[in-house]
């Protein structure tokens, strides 16, 4: 999958960024155990090997979700999105993905725009998801996770969303983790998690 | 009917009249005849009275008839309702039928729609199927083309198991080579081993080599330091010669050393002094700048001096010139303030007398008009006394002498005096306007003055301004001050910012947001809300089933025993319990059999015994055996056996009974000396047979 463009369109990056989050989102639900490890099956993307799920539920809504942020990652619109993982027994939130988005209107073919460097940097990013894993604090309870998208107050959207709190963590502890950008969108990941009283 | 109504009407009037006409002739013809008179009259009478009954009988039958008719006419009549209802009704029928027929037109039309779309569809679906069919077929050749691989990959597998044949093969091979050339490695061991040692003896010899070539340069090296030594002997000995020559010069050295030694102290001597010179003069040549130095900056100091003496002796001299007492700086300052004040009251001034200037020349212009006023008045006031004198004139010259003239004379006299005043008020004014005029000539001067002052004091001014420092040193000192402020503020506040920062990051990395520009929103069904339900529901079901439970085991707890009311859990039986289940009812099933069987056999088994052996056996208590006689005389009468040893041996032992006791002869006969229980129990059955038979 090594595509050499000479420079990169708005509705090229919006599918670069929908399709990272496709992978960074399964990578997410595969490393913290919300779902079974034997319900995701091994890729190929990016020159490395990836967890994708196999649950037919799952896919359906990943995909409903994907497909309406690329419509807004091409009107630029969005300016979040969070993958929040709340304990079923308490309904407390224990975990918070967020990916901050910045997009760039003003945009223009630059000279070199290599897909190559994007996705080192996207592979960089999704390694570092799966390193986290060694500091984040065991799920111990089944859990669920539910996807939030921050947009401009404006936007009208389409009658299957609803407008949801933010479900903030009480008392979290944030780590920034690496950044990619493809000139057009950057976006910026970061993970807080809930502070064990252990520590 | 009417008609033959009339008709009959008619006929019966004409038989009427007929009848009527008929007696009438009989009368005429019998009038005369009176003996006949008293019948005819009853026979008149009577006919008469039966035309009267037949005419009330043919009205009786008119009007029967008319009955009949209305009757008829009302029948006719609800016929022709009863008909016309029937119209109405076929009508409506008719209406009916046609409504129907349409409604069935319409379901045909719609039917036959239905028909078209549904060819429609069957076309569609033949197309569909054709396009499948030719999908399938696509796929089965590709099915085909897929198989064709497949062989071709069986193929490859084929070769490429043989190519790992040979490689096996290869592999032998080379281990094969592997271990003769092991076998050759161990050959190459033991002759490096022989090598070894000869290359051990090899390194001794060295060795000794060595050692003897070591002692050879040890003794090469002896020899030499001994021929070094030698030489050094014969050198020692010319130089014995050599210092006996020279030990004749000895004394001379010495007094030589004496010398040299001396001069060394002064030498050494005099080289401190020099470096102690050296330094002093470096010293004085340092001194020697600095005071030349000194001296340039005194002679700038001097020329500075000489410029501040001149340039002071010409503030004193301005000072002096100026008339003020100045000697040192503050004077001056307060001088400039003075000035200062001075030019602001003269300011003052200048705008009080500009005012009053402006307002002076209002009222010169107010008089200027008012003079103009008056001279105008006066023209019109000596116009008038023209007039009037001419009047007065004309007066005089029309009458000489008369009573008017002390009259007009006093008028004149009024006139006159009249004109004098106002001659003196216009002397007045004018004198009024030359004095504004002055005034205003003097403020005039005044004002030129004063601008000139002003003028001159603004130079003063700006020339002072330049050399006046205190009052900028205080400005200067109070806007470093408030820089200083203003500075601390901005780092204060940059702090703040700093800060300020940190928390907004801090919020936008926990997921806050500005409500007023975003908002944050998620699928309705989204897996949380999905996975909350059915947590809710299981915890549902699980808790009713918790209850379910309890009750169960309360029920049972209180009932005992398995009870099969509804508190049952309808738990779906497994396969294993079913089995299981049916295992058991026909395990169950057996056994009751069975029992049933073995029940029967046994009964008739016993019957069977009893009836061939003559005696009933029951076992009372384990290992006891009652046998009761067919014969016995008594329903108690009874023998006793005990099963004695282990079971199944068949040795018994007989019982002391009431029987018994009466049958001991037999007892002993056949028991104790025969020891034969079948004989004793057959003896016994004789006996008692015989007795029951004799009895």
């Amino acid at each position: 999958m090594s595509k050499t463009l000479k420079g990169i369109t708005l509705k090229g990056s919006a599918e670069l960024v929908a399709e990272f989050f496709s992978f960074g989102i399964n990578s997410i639900l595969y490393q913290r155990g919300i779902y079974p490890a034997e319900t995701f099956t091994r890729v190929t993307q990016y020159d490395m090997s990836l967890q994708l799920t196999t649950d037919a539920k799952l896919k359906n809504y990943l995909t409903n979700v994907i497909s309406q942020l690329k419509e807004w990652l091409f009107d630029c619109t969005v300016q979040k999105l969070v993958v929040v993982i709340t304990c079923l027994e308490t309904n407390e939130v224990l975990e918070r993905w967020q990916f901050d988005l910045e997009c760039d209107k003003t945009f223009f073919l630059p000279d070199q725009c290599k897909y190559e460097s994007i996705q080192e940097e996207i592979r960089s990013v999704i390694r570092q998801i799966t390193a986290t894993v060694t500091f984040l604090p065991l799920l111990e309870t089944a859990c669920a996770f539910d996807l939030l998208i921050y947009t401009d107050k404006d936007l009208e959207v389409p009658e299957q969303w609803e407008e949801s709190g933010p479900q903030l963590i009480d008392q979290s502890e944030e780590v920034r983790l690496r950044s990619f950008t493809t000139t057009i969108h950057k976006v910026n990941s970061m993970v807080a998690y809930k502070r064990t009283n252990s520590t | 009917m009417d008609d033959m109504e009339d008709t009959t009407i008619f006929s019966t009037l004409k038989s009427f009249k007929s009848l009527i006409s008929g007696p009438d002739h009989s009368l005429l013809e019998t009038e005369p005849a009176y003996g006949r008179s008293d019948l005819q009259k009853l026979y008149t009478k009577r006919v008469e009275l039966e035309e009267a009954a037949e005419r009330v009988r043919s009205h009786t039958s008119l009007l029967q008839l008319t009955q009949e008719k209305q009757q008829m006419e009302l029948s006719h009549k609800r016929a022709r309702i009863e008909l016309e209802k029937e119209a109405h009704s076929s009508s409506r029928d008719l209406q009916r039928e046609i409504d129907r027929n349409r409604e069935l037109l319409l379901k045909i039309r719609r039917l036959e729609e239905r028909e078209e779309k549904a060819n429609q569809a069957l076309n569609e679906q033949m197309e569909n199927n054709k396009a499948l069919k030719r999908n399938l077929e696509e796929l089965h050749k590709k099915a085909n083309v897929k198989d064709s691989k497949l062989t071709e990959a069986d193929q490859m597998i084929s070769e490429l198991k043989d190519e790992t044949r040979r490689l096996n093969q290869k592999i032998q091979i080379q281990e094969s080579k592997f271990s003769t050339q092991n076998l050759e490695i161990q050959a190459l061991q033991e002759q490096l081993d022989v090598q070894r040692k000869k290359y051990q003896d090899v390194s001794q010899r060295y060795q000794n080599l060595q050692s003897s070539h070591s002692i050879s340069t040890e003794s090469e090296l002896k020899m030499k330091e001994l021929e070094r030594r030698l030489a050094l002997q014969e050198q020692d000995s010319v130089i014995v010669k050599n210092m006996k020559s020279e030990m004749v010069r000895l004394p001379e050295l010495e007094r030589e050393i004496k010398r040299l030694r001396e001069e060394n102290c002064f030498l050494r001597e005099t080289k401190e002094n020099n470096s102690l010179l050296k330094e002093e003069t470096e010293g004085l040549r340092k001194k020697l700048e600095r005071v030349e130095r000194v001296m340039e900056e005194k002679l700038k100091a001097e020329l500075e001096k000489e410029k501040l003496e001149q340039e002071l002796q010409a503030w004193e001299n301005i000072g002096q010139a100026a008339g003020l007492n100045i000697r040192k700086p503050e004077d001056l300052s307060r001088e400039v303030i003075q000035i200062q004040q001075r030019e602001l009251n003269l300011k003052q001034q200048n705008y009080t007398l500009n005012s009053r200037w402006t307002e002076s020349l209002l009222n010169f212009t107010s008089w200027k008009t008012g003079v103009l006023e008056l001279k105008l008045v006066l023209l019109y006031v000596g116009q008038e006394r023209d007039g009037m004198r001419a009047i007065l004139e004309s007066y005089d010259s029309e009458l000489a002498t008369s009573e008017y003239s002390p009259q007009l004379m006093f008028r004149v006299k009024e006139a006159e005096d009249m004109l004098q005043k106002v001659q003196a008020h216009n002397t007045e004014m004018e004198t009024q306007l030359s004095k504004a005029q002055e005034e205003a000539g003097s403020f005039k001067l005044q004002v030129q003055m004063m601008t000139a002052e002003l003028e001159a004091l603004k130079e003063q001014h700006v020339s002072n301004a330049e050399k006046n420092t205190l009052a900028t040193a205080e400005e200067v000192s109070s806007l470093r001050q408030k820089i200083e402020e203003l500075e601390a503020e901005r780092q204060r506040l940059e702090e703040q910012n700093n800060i300020l920062e940190m928390r907004l990051e801090r919020h936008n990395l926990q997921g806050d947001y500005d409500p007023v520009k975003t908002k944050v929103i998620h699928l309705q069904m989204n897996p949380t809300s999905i996975a909350k339900q059915q947590h809710a529901e299981e915890v549902e079901q699980l808790r009713l089933e918790c209850q379910l439970l309890r009750d169960r085991i309360r029920k049972i707890e209180a009932g005992g025993g398995v009870t099969k009311d509804d508190t049952t859990l309808i738990i779906p039986p497994s396969q294993e319990i079913l089995d299981l289940r049916k295992q058991m009812e026909s395990a169950e099933l057996k056994n009751q059999r069975l029992k049933e069987v073995f029940q029967k056999k046994i009964q008739e088994f016993r019957t069977a015994c009893y009836v061939l052996t003559g005696y009933q056996i029951d076992i009372t208590v384990e290992n006891q055996y009652r046998l009761t006689s067919v014969y016995a005389e008594h329903m108690e009468d009874s023998l006793l056996f005990k099963s004695t040893g282990p079971v199944g041996s068949g040795s018994m032992q007989l019982l002391e009974t009431d029987f018994s006791r009466t049958l001991t002869g037999l007892v002993d006969l056949h028991l104790f000396h025969q020891k034969s229980i079948p004989v004793f129990l057959s003896a016994v059955t004789i006996e008692l047979f015989s007795r029951q038979t004799v009895t």
